[in-house]
């Protein structure tokens, strides 16, 4: 049952995730009457054309969907779904040609537009009008009615009053104008303000995780640890107050030499050196062979760092 | 009988030998210069032998159209490419990083974050450098990140930032790291006098289990939270330390930390190397991007030793005082440049073990430069 739901789950957020993309797509720019100088489709014919943007960072595919001018029929003209032109990537326009022939191609409507019409982009159910675009009544001939980024980072789009010289497969709004590279160049010339800011902000962010750490975990502890470094510094062994703290400590001294060495040796040596420290063992015994480490090759750490080139002069 | 000598005279034109121009050799040489150092020198074979083998590749000289060449489209070599030109490769290296990455020196002493901040300096000297030299802000920012001491993050900076300067760029970088000994050194020796090289460093506390689990967690979100667009290197750097810390998917660290980065690792290395093709490679803007590459690595050496002593004067237990010494790994060429600490630490005084102490700026400094590198691409990217 557990399973059946998961799926369920899985595969509805799926469906709401294409549902999401496909809602991403806005008409950004028509043309009803194009004049003498418009573009011409495949055919050579000059028709009114319609710009579909993709406002999304992901890929959307509007196969399927149906642009219609007609409230009232809103399956007016089907995109076909087998088309793999379809797909549109993230922050992309494509020209859907309002030919009044759909059977011309992928990217062909089965009307017209004209001055005072409204265009509906409808999602691939037939019923949920994706976005529209009102074509003024006073649009003149090769003008363009269009929409504009006014918040390129949130990609809000609005109206825009004023018909345009059309921009086909071109973005609007300020998508065309400098990046930001070049942005700063004119603002930072130097580069001295990007420097101070960015510099601050490492030192933040760094500085806020280690006072995190400190009042969280390393100020707690310490105060913990104050009674052992207090015998300490009067020349006393520290006071082990139980097993599990000890532990610990010969924990840690194995994970020091465990991180310079790698070798699980190490760490053996390292408990019987805590133990022998805290005085559970005794190194020194009668009828017991003490064998005693002995540097070569395989445990030297000099021998195990890599070498520093030397500097030879003649 | 003619058209075996047509067909020779054809085949000829296919051939190297045919095809060959003096920048190749040169890339080959180089190419060769890094085999025989990672070699016999051992210096970061890991990288210098894929990336050496790389360049050879790469600048094998050949008819152009047969689409083998790594900037031809559809060839194996541009398909590989594309891992590090869409900046695929460095997230998955970070993954690997933080499983292997033990966070304890830094977690036991929260003050040496600090070094690690301090220390990406570097990037933003070596940014006001190369606008200087009259790079536009975008490739000034991509260059400048060689002086995080990182290849994946200078990969993956400069992929976003600066295409057509990544190869120059990742090579510099990668190359640096190995040098990181010859560099740091002298500047460590320098900066600091006898009395501060002799400074013990009290031992670091135990970090609990809980510690280290809450820390990939913690660090995330604000590193995130405060630089979002560094999140595909601080997520996957603090995902694979949790994976490691959590003690419950051995497993995937296990992947991650082994099969998983080397095989990046080795992919990463060859296609930087091969896309070092001499028609592309050589050029005066090259040579500058070696030049301040270096002068990167400098800058943030100076700083983090700096910053240390700068802290010393704070700091009023003499029990407490920092060495010098670990302020040279604050730049992020983890473990290299705390094993320098180590290293050097140890000619003046064989029992100053320094290297512990010194990791902790070093993965501080793997924090700081993927966040420096999120900030660079929020403003220019």
């Amino acid at each position: 049952m557990r399973k059946f739901l998961t799926t369920v789950l899985v595969l509805a957020a799926a469906v709401s995730l294409s549902a999401q993309n496909v809602s991403d797509l806005i008409i950004s720019e028509a043309v009803a009457q194009p004049d003498s100088t418009g573009l011409l489709d495949d055919y050579g014919r000059r028709s009114g054309w319609i710009e579909l943007y993709n406002k999304s960072t992901g890929t959307v595919n509007f196969g399927g969907c149906y642009l219609t001018d007609d409230r009232s029929q809103l399956k007016k003209s089907l995109i076909p779904k087998s088309d793999l032109r379809t797909k549109l990537g993230p922050r992309q326009v494509v020209l859907i040609w309002c030919s009044g022939r759909g059977a011309d191609g992928t990217f062909y409507a089965d009307f017209t537009l004209a001055p005072g019409k409204t265009v509906y982009l409808v999602s691939n159910d037939g019923r949920t009008i994706i976005d529209s675009l009102a074509i003024p009544a006073t649009l003149p001939y090769g003008m363009a009615a269009y929409k504009q980024a006014f918040d390129i980072r949130q990609q809000e789009f609005e109206f825009v009053d004023n018909p345009e010289i059309p921009t086909p497969r071109m973005l609007n709004g300020e998508h065309g104008s400098a990046t930001k590279g070049e942005l700063m160049k004119e603002r930072d010339p130097h580069g001295w303000i990007l420097t101070v800011v960015s510099v601050s902000v490492v030192f933040c962010a760094l500085a806020l995780l280690w006072f995190l750490f400190w009042v969280l975990f390393d100020r707690p502890a310490k105060k913990k640890d104050a009674p052992a470094a207090r015998s300490m510094t009067k020349g006393k062994r520290p006071v082990i107050p139980s097993d599990s703290e000890e532990s610990e400590v010969a924990a840690a001294i194995a994970l020091a030499l465990d991180m310079e060495t790698g070798g699980d040796t190490y760490a053996a040596i390292a408990t019987a050196v805590h133990l022998y420290l805290a005085d559970t063992v005794h190194d020194i015994e009668p009828g017991i062979v003490t064998i005693r480490r002995s540097e070569s090759a395989w445990n030297n750490k000099s021998l195990n760092f890599r070498k520093s080139p030397i500097l030879v002069t003649k | 009988m003619e058209h075996i000598f047509e067909s020779l005279a054809q085949f000829w034109e296919y051939t190297g030998f045919a095809n060959c121009t003096w920048q190749n050799l040169v890339m080959i040489a180089i190419g060769l210069v890094f085999i025989t150092l990672a070699i016999v020198k051992e210096w970061e074979p890991m990288l210098l032998v894929p990336i050496g083998f790389g360049m050879i590749v790469g600048n094998i000289p050949m008819f152009p159209g047969l689409n083998i060449g790594v900037y031809e489209d559809g060839s194996v070599l541009n398909i590989l490419y594309q891992g590090v030109k869409q900046g695929w490769y460095p997230p998955l290296i970070f993954l690997g990083i933080g499983a292997m990455t033990d966070f304890s020196a830094l977690i036991s002493q929260p003050r040496l974050i600090l070094i690690g901040a301090a220390a990406q300096m570097g990037i933003f000297g070596a940014y006001l450098l190369a606008l200087l030299f009259g790079f536009a802000p975008n490739e000034a920012g991509a260059i400048g990140i060689i002086g995080g001491a990182d290849g994946p993050t200078a990969i993956f900076l400069s992929s976003k930032l600066a295409p057509d300067l990544m190869g120059a760029i990742a090579v510099s970088a990668y190359s640096y790291m190995a040098l990181v000994p010859v560099i740091q050194k002298p500047i460590m020796l320098l900066l600091t006098t006898k009395k501060e090289r002799l400074i013990h460093m009290p031992t670091p506390r135990v970090v609990s289990k809980k510690e280290k689990i809450v820390f990939p967690i913690v660090g995330f979100l604000i590193t995130a939270f405060i630089v979002p667009s560094g999140l595909p290197l601080l997520g996957m750097l603090f995902f694979g330390n949790l994976l490691k810390e959590s003690g419950v998917t051995k497993r995937l660290a296990n992947t991650a930390s082994g099969p998983l980065i080397d095989v990046v690792t080795t992919l990463i290395g060859l296609t930087v190397g091969a896309s070092t093709q001499a028609d592309k490679f050589i050029s005066v803007k090259s040579v500058l991007i070696f030049g301040l590459g270096l002068l990167s690595f400098v800058i943030a050496t100076t700083c983090g030793v700096l910053f240390v002593k700068l802290m010393n004067l704070f700091i009023a237990n003499p029990a407490k005082k920092i060495n010098p010494l670990i302020g040279n790994a604050g730049v992020s060429a983890v473990p290299d440049s705390a094993r320098v600490s180590e290293v050097v630490g140890r000619e003046i005084d064989p029992t100053n073990h320094l290297l512990m102490h010194a990791m902790g700026p070093n993965v501080a400094g793997v924090i700081g430069s993927a966040v420096a590198a999120g900030i660079l691409l929020s403003f220019l990217g």
